[in-house]
């Protein structure tokens, strides 16, 4: 067997608010292989959001393991953190969350200027990903003055710009319209043919369809088997 | 990467227009205070310092009595004075009280002896003949104003100083009240001038003086002739003198401008401080705006150094932007206020801001300082924000 991308061993987190503490995950174990498309379903609440922050290490674990590529990652800092992230880990939201102030090209463009890549080489990159989302027309645009899917559309060509390993989206459609809806799931789809491996956390089943495969979590824990 | 935050952060501070440019006006008053009052200063130090320059000259040195009462007198030797090698020439402004016979009415009246080399030491004398020409020879006496009015002579009349007669040949022309105070602490209007030689005529002994000037030649050197001064002054007995040149006035003069700018400055710089508080105020806002964008950042491999250079590149160019407007603002409000000031007070010496590159450059790099500074603490705020909970942030 290959070796995993990125692995949660018994991850717990529990978060803290005053006096009470809610547990998000309670023991998760996770493996994720290259080309592997992997839908999580579950009602809100579930952890799954949480699990995906985990896994997309934006957050950490209050207990378990989590190793990118091998490597474990508690002991890194934010700054090594980060440049994992803007290297190999790519981030779909609901909200888009674009920069408005920015143009799409530019918004594609960002993971690039953070990694410090020169101008010129941001913006070949970037227009050839706006390009391949089918918003080549729509470059110069800010995100106000586009639609809910080309937004869409945008966040993953921004999420696609450092050439990630992993990309991790986060109820991309429950925005959208449905028609808009299945476009992005269609250019998911397409992007784990060209080899990437995915993880869609959604609690719409048609949705989750679009996966090789689909987990179940409640209560911060997969439950049954593949669906 | 860094000139990309930077652009990042001008593309910010330009969206959030209105409220970037009512930071920037808070700096923007602030810098202008006290750029125009630094500047005026400037000015007025400057135009001082000409004008000493213009009655004494880069190269005399002024005897004083030291205990600067307008009554002390010191003891000279002018003979031996004059001797010393690069001294040019000595003269004092000696004046005596005499009994003075006119065609009017007689009594005791200041006499003052008058050098003709003085007019060379102090060209801003303002003797001013009213009527008649000057002294010329000995046994001539020039009249001040209220002088010839209380003896009741004219140019012509015969008067006697201590017993001896006197050809008034000039009037002086009215002075201001005060304005013989320069002149050794002598109401120019209520005095007699006569030549230095018959005053000593008139009062024999040594070179009583209120003040005496030295003029040293060009070739040599001041601080040596000094020096060479005051330790003839020593040696012939006079212990009670102070000798000052032209660089010790300038200094002093230098010193107490100085202190009250500072002192004006340090007032007006409050209200740059208060404008980096709005900075500060404008940044905290701005970081809690963009939360969730300081959190997308941040997911998409922005690191905590990045986010804070980038808020720190905003704050700083509002307050550069502030302080390069109030460097204008304040340049022409010295500028107005110095062309008010000549106009009010006909000042003869020329006197007007000065734009000094320091002022210019200290001006500008205070000003990006104060707003880097202030956008510190809220630009620290937004690095270290945890990129989930920014995410989170509504």
């Amino acid at each position: 067997m290959r070796e995993a991308l990125l692995s949660l061993e018994g991850v717990t987190k529990v978060y803290r608010m005053g006096q009470v503490e809610v547990p998000a995950l309670r023991g998760v174990d996770l493996e994720l292989h290259p080309g592997q498309f992997l839908a999580v379903m579950g009602p809100s609440g579930s952890g799954k959001s949480t699990l995906l922050h985990i896994a997309g290490l934006l957050d950490r674990p209050t207990s378990g393991k989590v190793r990118w590529q091998g490597r474990e990652v508690s002991s890194l800092r934010s700054g090594q953190l980060a440049e994992l992230r803007g290297r190999h880990i790519g981030f779909v939201f609901q909200t888009f969350n674009l920069i408005p102030t920015l143009t799409a090209l530019e918004n594609v463009e960002l993971p690039l200027l953070f990694r410090g890549l020169a101008t010129g080489e941001r913006r070949k990159r970037a227009e050839g990903l706006l390009e391949l989302v089918g918003l080549a027309g729509r470059a110069r645009h800010r995100p106000g003055q586009l639609s809910g899917g080309e937004r869409q559309r945008v966040a993953i060509a921004r999420a696609l710009a450092p050439d990630p390993e992993l990309i991790l989206a986060d109820e991309p459609t429950g925005n959208l319209d449905s028609a808009s809806g299945r476009e992005i799931l269609e250019l998911l789809r397409s992007l784990n043919g060209t080899g990437k491996t995915l993880v869609l956390v959604t609690h719409d089943t048609e949705a989750a369809k679009v996966a090789k495969e689909i987990k179940h979590m409640r209560d911060g824990l997969f439950v049954g088997g593949e669906g | 990467m860094i000139g990309d935050l930077f652009r990042l952060a001008v593309r910010n501070v330009l969206h959030r227009r209105l409220r970037s440019w009512l930071t920037v006006i808070g700096i923007l008053i602030g810098t202008a205070a006290v750029v125009a009052l630094i500047s005026i200063g400037q000015g007025l130090e400057r135009s001082i310092t000409q004008e000493v320059e213009r009655i004494m000259g880069f190269n005399t040195l002024l005897i004083t009595p030291q205990g600067r009462s307008f009554q002390a007198q010191i003891e000279l030797d002018l003979a031996a004075l004059r001797e010393i090698p690069g001294v040019e020439a000595a003269v004092t402004v000696r004046t005596e009280t005499a009994y003075v016979e006119g065609p009017l009415r007689d009594g005791f009246l200041s006499l003052t002896g008058y050098d003709p080399a003085m007019e060379e030491f102090l060209g801003e004398l303002h003797l001013e003949l009213a009527v008649g020409e000057g002294l010329t020879a000995p046994g001539q006496v020039v009249l001040g104003a209220r002088a010839s009015q209380v003896l009741g002579a004219k140019v012509g009349d015969q008067i006697s100083i201590e017993d001896r007669p006197f050809q008034v040949v000039g009037i002086l022309a009215e002075q201001e009240e005060g304005g013989g105070m320069a002149y050794g602490g002598v109401p120019v209007n209520d005095s007699l001038y006569v030549l230095y030689q018959d005053l000593k005529g008139l009062f024999p002994g040594p070179d009583l003086a209120q003040l005496a000037f030295v003029k040293v030649s060009p070739e040599a050197d001041v601080g040596q002739v000094k020096a060479e001064v005051e330790r003839v002054l020593a040696r012939t007995g006079t212990t009670e003198a102070e000798v000052v040149g032209f660089e010790e006035i300038t200094q002093r003069i230098r010193t107490v401008l100085g202190g009250v700018q500072a002192f004006l400055a340090g007032i007006a710089g409050i209200s740059i401080l208060v404008g980096g508080i709005g900075v500060m105020n404008t940044m905290y806002t701005a970081v809690l705006e963009r939360t969730r964008e300081i959190g997308v950042m941040k997911a998409v491999g922005a690191k905590d150094w990045q986010v804070m250079l980038m808020f720190l590149f905003e704050s700083g160019l509002m307050g550069l932007a502030g302080g390069t407007l109030g460097l204008l603002v304040g340049l022409g409000v010295a500028m107005a206020a110095s062309a008010v000031v000549q106009r009010l007070f006909q000042m003869e010496a020329g006197f007007s801001a000065v734009a000094s590159a320091g002022l210019i450059l200290g001006a500008l790099a205070f000003s990006f300082g104060v707003g880097a500074i202030s956008g510190l603490l809220p630009a620290r705020r937004a690095a270290a924000l945890p990129p989930v909970e920014a995410l989170r942030y509504e």
